[in-house]
């Protein structure tokens, strides 16, 4: 009878909540609640609870078959070497001394390592102190007016009890943009040029997120409200290390949106694509889309401790232990470097072996540590080159402006994904309806406990409603769904 | 011979068991003779993290219990859970204990098998908060402190260069630090439901500090201690009058500074509000579900009554969800605080649960969790 416990992270969001892990000598895992863990106090959300589901080990495969990991890393880099170019992922979902071992195969192909964020502009260092480096998140406690561009509850759970307490300490809170949010003192519906009227200030903080999806405009129009007020800007991130590799980046990648590497391999100019722990097909929007997408690759090499979409379709999958297992670190939205107890080095071995393989050097865990903390070491200095002003030049692509409205035809609806740990993962969980105005359940002539039709070029589904006070003309959802094309979607919409 | 009833003062024997332990070491003794001696088939301890963390191991291996000595006010656990299913020996707070009671009586767990050495327990506190009290009230840094204690009301820290400091520990709780809200109400403060009820209250001259107050509560009492008498682990003394005297003093006082608590955290809500108080209460519920995993009297599994009525999409202003649960625990509440100190919102989830339970309870003249003698009053007992 031996029972095996592990002080690690949960790897649902940047929050980088501190958790146990428990797990029977059947292998069966439990979460038990870490109450010293200072970013948490040992408090965990609803993916947090449910954590182990997320573990759903991967299996190390070639061309679809199980192979030993010696073969799987022979075969991947032998694609790699062969291929004219190639592209690397990682967003931030493993330790960051796993990152850099993939930073340091990035190097010997002269290639980078991409987080699929897009390139940030430099004024988020110099101007708000908050990104990349994060700041505590007891300073959103002290702020004396915070605007919120996100759905605490629903995205970022663990900042709903530091809204609270700001509150508690005089705080007023405006919601921009979102359903009605009980902590908010008002709920504002306007656009940006209407920001002014929120009336932030230097002791203000808008608390707002950057992700693979989000809309670089928005961000720009959030950056210069602060520039203009002298408000702080907190971004949340939704990965439990994306702090960590943006930080890493300085010295080892780039910052390409995850919506252009698709577009890339669409137009055919990236044809091998290595990922690590970071799975597209969840990422994207349209899950369905983005599985076409990536069957158009030569090579799809896929380094992964858990088994998803993308370990399904891969050509290779070098399989990993679990997060919870790993020696390493994960640096979370606050600049907190967290340290999980495992000791846990197949992935580094693995990474180890790939690039000796591919020529390159080969590393072990303390020389990656030692490389990430010296990285991060100054976490002052400007990011250079890869934060160059690229944002204000950036289309909005595939990603639609976040509070729009106004361009949404007489009778369509304007779908929003509420991203939230669930949804980044597509992992299952009780959230199958969309948000609905009051106004519509008249309109539509809707029943109680009945379902609305959600149409799309994607096609029509039947989903379940909740009646909420949401802006009007949207239709809002915490679940990834098929009749979605991206982030906002415009949808038809009719009762049944 | 040991007799049920007896108050004895006792230590472990080994001086290594005695100095580590909390006060003597004898609670330890007694756990890894009861795992050596083959009367129970693991232990449940503490496996220690740093000076403010452990976790609850659940351990065949006697070295693991012998490790966990002393008592961590700062780990405001319940162990309860962890003995479901086991022929098992546990330390255990009234709160630990109550729970094991309330599970028992729901046939999670099997009484006879459980071994329990209940430990007083004036109260438990948060650990990060501890550690924030410690810089800001005590300007002590966290990492220096290296041990800590309560006498007369205070709360003492000791650093590494010797040093000792003392604030009383009712201008730490006005500054919202010190013992968790629901420590400072608990009504039970001498576990007299577990089969030795151990503390140092009573502990008095020369063995203060070293020697535990124990009371023999039934007969797995008595197997308990003379098995670690008899395996040399343990040795012990009648109690003194005086002993026993203070002992019961101090419970009192305890006692009665936990009603004037109660009577401050439960002020009288009229009728016509409660509705609207319970609503408000849990409007920035996210739903997580944690105040249920946590809670060590729950035995339902993840679909029970509370789940299964209850649905993301649904619009009720208090989800089906808490209305269940407050209705399904008024019979079997304990008022451990792990509800609360889990919740990722910090709704006060204990003391409404304890707010909602408590006048059925009382109305029942019932309180939860102290005999198996009596069934729980919305449900049949499992036999
Ligand atoms: C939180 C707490 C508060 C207490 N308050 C009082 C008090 O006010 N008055 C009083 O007379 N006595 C109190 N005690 C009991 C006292 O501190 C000693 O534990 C007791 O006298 C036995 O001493 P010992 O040396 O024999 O115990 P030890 O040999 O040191 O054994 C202690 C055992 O307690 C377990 N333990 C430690 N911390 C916890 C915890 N947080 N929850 C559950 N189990 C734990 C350990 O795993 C170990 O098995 C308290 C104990 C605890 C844990
Ligand atoms: S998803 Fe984020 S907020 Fe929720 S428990 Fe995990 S880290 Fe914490
Ligand atoms: S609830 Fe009671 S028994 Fe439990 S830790 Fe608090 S004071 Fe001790
Ligand atoms: S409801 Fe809360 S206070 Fe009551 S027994 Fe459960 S966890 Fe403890
Ligand atoms: S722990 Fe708090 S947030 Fe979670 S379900 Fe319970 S009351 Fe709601």
């Amino acid at each position: 009878m031996k029972e095996e416990i592990y002080q690690t992270f949960c790897p649902g969001c940047g929050v980088g909540c501190g958790l146990y892990i428990r797990e029977d000598p059947e292998g069966n895992t439990s979460v038990d609640f870490m109450k010293s863990s200072p970013a948490n106090l040992g408090k965990l959300c609803r993916f947090g609870m449910k954590v182990p589901y997320h573990y759903s080990k991967a299996r190390t495969m070639v061309t679809g078959s199980k192979a030993d990991i010696e073969d799987a890393i022979k075969a991947a880099a032998h694609r790699m070497a062969d291929a004219d170019s190639v592209t690397m992922l990682s967003v931030g979902n493993t330790t960051s001394e796993e990152h850099m071992a993939f930073c340091r195969i990035a190097e010997t192909l002269g290639t980078r390592v991409d987080t699929g964020v897009f390139p940030l502009p430099s004024q988020i260092t110099s101007k708000c102190g908050s990104y990349p480096e994060g700041i505590s998140l007891d300073e959103m406690e002290k702020a004396k007016r915070i605007a919120l561009f996100l759905d605490p509850y629903v995205q970022y759970p663990l900042i709903v009890r530091r809204l609270l307490a700001a509150k508690r300490n005089g705080a007023g809170i405006v919601a921009v943009g979102t359903k009605e949010l009980h902590l908010a003192d008002e709920t504002l519906d306007i656009g940006p040029d209407r920001y002014d009227e929120l009336g932030l200030d230097d002791k203000s903080l808008i608390v707002a997120d950057i992700h693979p999806n989000s809309d670089p405009v928005h961000v720009k129009q959030l950056l210069d409200l602060a520039g203009r007020c002298g408000a702080k800007i907190h971004f949340m991130q939704p990965f439990i290390n994306s702090t960590g590799v943006n930080l890493a980046l300085k010295a080892n990648g780039s910052m390409m949106a995850l919506a252009q590497i698709m577009e890339d391999i669409e137009a055919g100019n990236i044809r091998t694509l290595v990922t690590l722990d970071s799975d597209p097909v969840e990422l994207m929007p349209d899950a369905a889309a983005a599985v076409e997408t990536l069957k158009k690759l030569d090579n799809l090499i896929v380094i992964s401790s858990r088994a998803s979409p993308v370990t399904e379709l891969a050509d290779v999958v070098i399989a990993t232990e679990p997060v919870y297992m790993k020696a390493g670190t994960f640096m979370n939205v606050e600049g907190r470097l967290q340290e999980n107890s495992g000791s846990g080095v197949a992935g580094i071995d693995a990474m180890s072996l790939l690039n000796g393989e591919l020529g390159g050097k080969r590393f072990d865990y303390q020389q990656l540590h030692y490389i990430f903390m010296k990285s991060i070491g100054d976490p002052g200095t400007d990011v250079g080159d890869v934060t160059a002003d690229k944002a204000e030049q950036m289309e909005c692509g595939s990603v639609d402006v976040d509070n729009a409205g106004s361009s949404v035809p007489e009778g369509m609806y304007q779908l929003k994904y509420l991203y939230n740990p669930f949804m980044w993962f597509d992992q299952k969980d009780d959230n199958d309806f969309v948000l609905i105005d009051r106004k519509l359940v008249k309109k539509l002539g809707l029943k109680k406990g009945g379902m609305v039709v959600l149409g799309s070029e994607n096609g029509k589904m039947k989903m379940r409603y909740r009646v909420e006070n949401i802006p009007g003309g949207m239709i809002m959802t915490a679940k990834k769904i098929p009749v979605a094309t991206g982030p906002n979607t415009i949808i038809s919409l009719e009762g049944c | 011979m040991v007799e049920i009833g007896d108050k004895v003062l006792g230590y472990a024997t080994d001086p290594g068991i005695r100095n580590r332990g909390a006060s003597g070491g004898m609670v330890t003794a007694i756990l890894a003779a009861a795992l050596e001696r083959g009367l129970v088939d693991s232990v449940i301890v503490l496996r220690h993290i740093n000076e403010y963390e452990a976790v609850p191991v659940i351990t065949d291996d006697v070295d693991e219990v012998l490790a966990s000595a002393g008592s961590m006010h700062t780990v405001p656990v319940n162990l309860a859970k962890y003995a479901a299913g086991r022929k098992v020996a546990m330390p255990g707070k009234p709160c630990d204990v109550r729970a094991v009671f309330e599970q028992a009586k729901r046939n999670e767990i099997d009484i006879d098998n459980t071994f329990i050495i209940g430990l007083n327990c004036g109260g438990t506190m948060h650990p990060v908060l501890t550690r924030e009290m410690l810089v800001r009230m005590y300007e002590i840094d966290p990492e220096d402190v290296v041990g800590e204690k309560i006498d007369k009301g205070k709360l003492f820290f000791r650093t590494k260069d010797g040093e000792e400091k003392a604030i009383p520990i009712d201008d730490l709780e006005d500054a919202g630090y010190g013992r968790r809200e629901s420590c400072r109400y608990c009504d039970v403060k001498i576990p007299v439901n577990a089969d030795l009820a151990c503390g140092n209250w009573g502990v008095i001259g020369e063995l203060a500090g070293n020697a535990t107050f124990c009371e023999v509560m039934n007969g797995k009492g008595v197997r308990l201690l003379e098995n670690a008498i008899e395996s040399g682990y343990v040795q012990i003394e009648p109690a003194g009058e005086q002993s026993i005297a203070i002992r019961e003093k101090v419970n009192s006082a305890m006692l009665s500074l936990g009603e004037k608590w109660s009577a401050r955290v439960f002020t009288e809500i009229p009728e016509e509000q409660r509705i609207n108080y319970y609503m408000e209460q849990f409007a920035d519920c996210i739903d997580c579900g944690a105040c249920k995993e946590a809670c060590p009297v729950c035995t339902c599994d993840e679909d029970s009554k509370c789940t299964m009525y209850h649905s993301l999409a649904d619009d009720y202003k208090m989800s089906m969800y808490h209305m269940v649960r407050l209705l399904h625990l008024s019979d079997s509440c304990i008022g451990c605080g792990q509800c609360s100190d889990v919740c990722p919102v910090d709704i006060p989830v204990t003391s409404i649960f304890r707010r909602f339970a408590d006048p059925a309870q009382k109305k029942h003249n019932y309180k939860a969790g102290m005999t198996l003698e009596r069934p729980p009053f919305l449900e049949v007992m499992l036999k």
